[in-house]
This record gives structure tokens, sequence and C-alpha cells, in this order.
């Protein structure tokens, strides 16, 4: 398996508040949605498109976690491209927790989510003595650009250890 | 539901469940203070991790057992996301056991993620009611707020949320054409 780069390009005291970046977009197929289903959310509205057809939904539809996972691969590509050429390596740290999480529309077969990305907040907070953290407002719109999800995420970002030491 | 305990199989079986229990339980049939465990923990193992990893969140700590050591995680483990999904695989699973009608999570207020899962880990969910509302904005569904904790073998709690289930009143008419 081909090493991946780390993700981030700048430091946390170079990430400014108020950046926006739009992720990328992604097409649901019937068969990614009903894997997903049996293996984490197994109702039959997320696993078998006939019997889906009579359960309130009226038809198959992704799993709000199989949204939320597809932001993670958008982020981490989005990221990767960003930090292209970026020989040294700034860490990219874990997920802390997220706030406000809603699904707002059903995903269905052939649907495309387009995921938003916009920093909104960075705590005077260090972590473990190297680590800030980042809060992001996250949406994804559907093809009729309709609001499908949201939620608020705080993520670590490794602060420069120059500034840090002084 | 055990998963396997063989580390280079895939540990979650894949299901799919309906509504064919006579005895279904419905909104009014629940109430603030019921709470419900999983009957049999559900193992993670490193294929799980990898797969996941590999469609969903490729980063090194995640796919790579080098890059996992050096980093803030100490070795190789699960996506959060992939955490946050075997949450609702447990949660599933057990209303299924219930025979609880379940029409997903409307929201979620908060969640936070405790400590890394690695491969091998054995999960598990508490659940508690803590409010209960007759409407959701939707004809024939009211909500449920439900606190979760997902602990491992250890009895740490990994993962740690706040949100809000959709559970119908009765079976609903599906109205065709």
């Amino acid at each position: 398996m081909a090493k991946r780069p780390y993700i981030r390009s700048r430091w946390f005291e170079d990430i400014p508040v108020g950046e926006f970046h739009v992720f990328g977009s992604h097409t649901f197929s019937e068969l990614e949605i009903i894997e997903f289903g049996k293996k984490y959310a197994p109702e039959i509205y997320h696993t078998d498109p006939v019997a889906a057809l009579d359960t309130y939904y009226r038809g198959l539809i992704a799993s709000g976690w199989h949204l939320t996972a597809v932001w993670m691969r958008m982020m981490v590509d989005y990221m990767e491209h960003f930090a292209r050429g970026v020989q040294d390596g700034r860490r990219n740290g874990a997920g802390l927790g997220l706030q406000d999480l809603e699904w707002f529309q059903p995903v269905r077969p052939g649907h495309t989510l387009t995921y938003t990305y916009e920093i909104i907040e960075k705590s005077d907070k260090v972590v473990r003595d190297q680590w800030g953290i980042i809060k992001s407002r996250n949406e994804a719109f559907n093809q009729y650009n309709e609001p499908v999800m949201s939620f608020t995420i705080d993520i670590l970002a490794e602060r420069n250890p120059e500034l840090l030491a002084s | 539901m055990a998963g396997l305990r063989d580390e280079r199989a895939t540990a979650i079986i894949p299901s799919s469940y309906c509504w064919d229990d006579p005895m279904t339980r419905y909104w009014q049939d629940l109430k603030v203070g019921d709470t419900f465990s999983t009957s049999d923990s559900l193992t993670l193992s490193r294929e799980d991790i990898l797969e996941f990893a590999a469609e969903f969140d490729p980063q090194p700590y995640h796919l790579d057992k080098d890059a996992a050591e050096a980093s803030i995680f100490g070795g190789l483990c699960a996506s959060g996301w992939q955490v946050s999904a075997m949450m609702m695989r447990l949660l599933t699973d057990t209303f299924h056991d219930q025979a609880i009608a379940l029409l997903g999570v409307a929201s979620v207020q908060q969640m936070r993620w405790k400590i890394p899962v690695f491969a091998g880990d054995s999960l598990r969910a508490d659940i508690t009611v803590i409010d209960s509302n007759e409407t959701s904005g939707q004809a024939g569904i009211g909500t449920l707020d439900v606190e979760i904790q997902v602990s491992n073998q250890k009895e740490q709690a990994v993962i740690v949320l706040q949100n809000r289930l959709l559970i119908p009143h009765g079976e609903l008419e599906v109205a065709h054409g």
C-alpha cells in the first residue's frame, strides 16, 4: 500500500477563521448504500431496495453515518491536494467531538452530495503541549442544492513549535 | 452476533432487519429512564479497520502500523467515523433484539470520541432514554432523546453521544402511486 502524506500544510497559527473550502462531490450508488447499510445500519430501508418501498422512506436511502464517512474521505482527499508539495509534514490530529449533527433530507441512489467546510473558531487551549483545536461548520448539499446534513466538529491541528517555545 | 476473534477475518457480519415481530414496540411503549444494553459485544478486526480506512479515512494512522505508532493514537486504530458507525450497528442490533421500531436518527446533539479503538477491541453499547416527545414534525412519528455510551472490553467509554431517534407511533401506512 502506498504511503500517504500527512495532510496539514499549515500550522494551527496560520489557519484563519472564516476560511471556506468546498471539499468536493460524491455520487452515492445503490451498491455502496447497501454495503454500508448491511454492515453498520441494517434496517431494510438501508439494505433492501425492494422491501424499502414499503417503508416510511418509500425506497432505499443511505445511512446518515455513510454521509459522515464520505465527508471524511472528501476532507482527506481535499487536504492532501491542498498540501501537495509540502515536505515537512505538519500533522493533522484527531477529531475530539462534534455538535449539532442533523440530517435534513434522505439521500437515495444516484444522489450527489457536495461537501463544504468553514473554519469558525480557534481555541486558545493547547492540548498535550502540541495541538490546537479548530472548530469548523460542515454542510452537505444535494444535486438540487437542498441542505442534507450539517454539523460542527473540533479537530486538533499541530501548533508551530517555535511559537509555542517562545 | 459476536464478531470473530480471528484478526485476519472481517468481524462485522452483514445483516438486514425488518419489523416482522408481532410484539413490535412503538413510541408510546417507551419512557424516560428506560435503558437498553447490547446483548453481545461486537469485535472490530484489523481487517475491518483497514477496509473502512481505505474507503473512507485513508490517513496513515488508520492504514499503517509504523505511522500509527508514531501518531497521537499510539497504534493502528479505527477511524472515529467507523466507531460512530459501529455505534449505529450496536443501536440497530439492540433495538431489533428489543423489537423496537426505529426510523433512524434525526440529529446528534453532541458526540465525543474519548479514546481510540484498536484492532481486536470488543464494543458494546448502553442506551438510556433521557427525553421523549410525541411529535417530530412528521405525522405519526415521535422522538426519543437517548444517551449512548459505547464501551470496550476494559469497560472504558470509547464514544459518548446524545441523539434524537425517530420512533413511529404504530405501523405507518405507506401510500403508493
